[in-house]
């Protein structure tokens, strides 16, 4: 497949990428733009692992093609970190016990991170439903709930 | 438009993608190439002029479930709008996608149907419109050329004496497909005992979505309790042609149909009760 230049404003920093146009975002920020904080476990929208903020919004970087998000403002897990510093809700997920094998979480930190920018004080409800696109196969989510909440408390 | 004219049958447009991009991954898109039709900023829109409805078919179910017009005139789409897929694949996930995967479990198409609604199609000659019962052919199958696209969906506003619920059945609580779905539209007649009009559609229990006419007869102007309602359910139930597959078997779907109703039936009856409160 013939490559195309795309733009993204990727964590704050505009940058450039080649790629085919139907290659998935998740794929060129993975491969091409070694960002790995998403990642692919699915591949179909089942497991969240991939989320990232598009344009402000929580989406599935594995559903998204590149082409699809050319020009558009992306943000990763990485991108709450400042100065290599995590942020109040990284800490909350490591301080809460929220992270067993950790593969999920990058996911998990940009769903959290969704709700608490339009809801500071989610109910216990609006945590769930924010969550339930991301799955978890170590904790069995109470930790990371409790996580969500303490992150809600600190914002 | 000139593009889907020019290259008609040789490319396929893709809106929010939450279904094309895993048929593309699968191997399983009729076409070698896509186009991009997700910036369209001119058909994201939801209005409201006069008594009717008209959404534009690349609206994303967040974009539904956050309209005040939508939430007033018709909080049936609304709520089936809430039930499909989770936070991340709603803000792509778009109207228009959902009628044209023409999936026979698709949450908004038994809500439409029951709504009457009016699907809106374009290519570069022109617009037609066509009743939503008509634009389904057969299993995956809709009508719409290869050079036309889905423009818009209307219907009228859901007002008192009418309502409409919608009710879906999975194996978990969220980021689910429907094991079964029905959808009912109802005018209450005045004196609130019975429907003097009714509308039933089912999803996942045939190729199709599929209006349930002899269910809708049965209901039509008969004073509503609890065995009359069960007996619409065996009905409806009888007029459904379900599959067994990984998600439920043909035996259970048939035997959920007739809960379905009686909660839905429930659902009009306790909110028609709301209505007479001072």
């Amino acid at each position: 497949m013939r490559e195309r230049k795309f733009w993204l404003r990727l964590n704050g920093e505009k940058v450039s990428v080649s790629s085919p146009p139907a290659h998935t975002l998740l794929e060129v920020l993975r491969e091409k733009l070694d960002v790995t904080g998403p990642k692919e476990d699915c591949g179909k929208g089942e497991c969240g692992a991939c989320t990232v903020l598009m344009n402000g919004k929580p989406v599935l970087s594995c559903l998204v093609l590149i082409s699809q998000a050319d020009g558009a403002e992306i943000v990763t897990s990485e991108g709450f970190m400042k100065d290599g510093i995590p942020d109040f809700v990284q800490k909350a997920f490591a301080d809460n016990g929220a992270v067993q094998c950790g593969h999920c979480i990058p996911g998990f930190i940009v769903s959290t991170e969704a709700l608490l920018s339009r809801n500071p004080n989610p109910s216990l409800a609006d945590i769930k439903t924010a969550i339930a696109g991301n799955l978890c196969r170590c904790t069995g989510y109470t930790s990371i709930i409790r996580a969500v909440e303490h992150a809600a408390r600190k914002k | 438009m000139n593009v889907l004219h020019e290259r008609s049958g040789k490319i396929k447009p893709i809106a929010g993608g939450t279904d094309a991009i895993i048929q593309l991954k699968d191997g399983l898109l009729q076409t070698r190439e896509l186009l991009d039709i997700s910036s369209l900023g001119g058909l994201r829109y939801i209005l409201r002029e006069g008594s009717t409805v008209r959404i534009g078919a690349l609206s994303t179910y967040s974009e539904i479930i956050e309209s005040s017009i939508l939430k007033s005139s018709c909080p049936t789409l609304v709520d089936a709008s809430k039930t499909i897929g989770v936070i991340q694949l709603q803000n792509r996930a778009t109207i228009g996608g959902n009628l044209a995967n023409a999936s026979p479990a698709g949450d908004t198409i038994p809500p439409l149907y029951v709504l009457a609604a009016t699907i809106t199609v374009q290519n570069h000659g022109g617009t037609r419109s066509i009743p939503i019962e008509k634009f389904f052919l057969d299993y995956r199958t809709i009508d719409l050329r290869a050079d036309e696209l889905i423009t818009e969906i209307s219907f009228e506003a859901v007002e008192k004496p009418c309502d409409a619920t919608f009710l879906k059945l999975g194996l978990r609580e969220a980021h689910f497909i429907s094991v079964a779905n029905l959808a009912i539209w109802v005018r209450w007649a005045p004196d609130g005992k019975s429907f003097s009009d009714v509308r039933v559609a089912m999803g996942a229990v045939a190729p199709v979505v599929l209006r349930a006419k002899k269910c809708e007869e049965f209901l039509r102007n008969r004073i509503l309790n609890q065995n009359a309602v069960w007996q619409a359910g065996q009905i409806a139930s009888s007029e459904s042609s379900p599959i067994t597959d990984i998600r439920g078997s043909a035996e259970y779907r048939r035997a959920v149909i007739p809960s379905l109703l009686y909660k839905a039936v429930h659902r009009l009856t306790e909110s028609r009760r709301m209505w007479d409160r001072p």
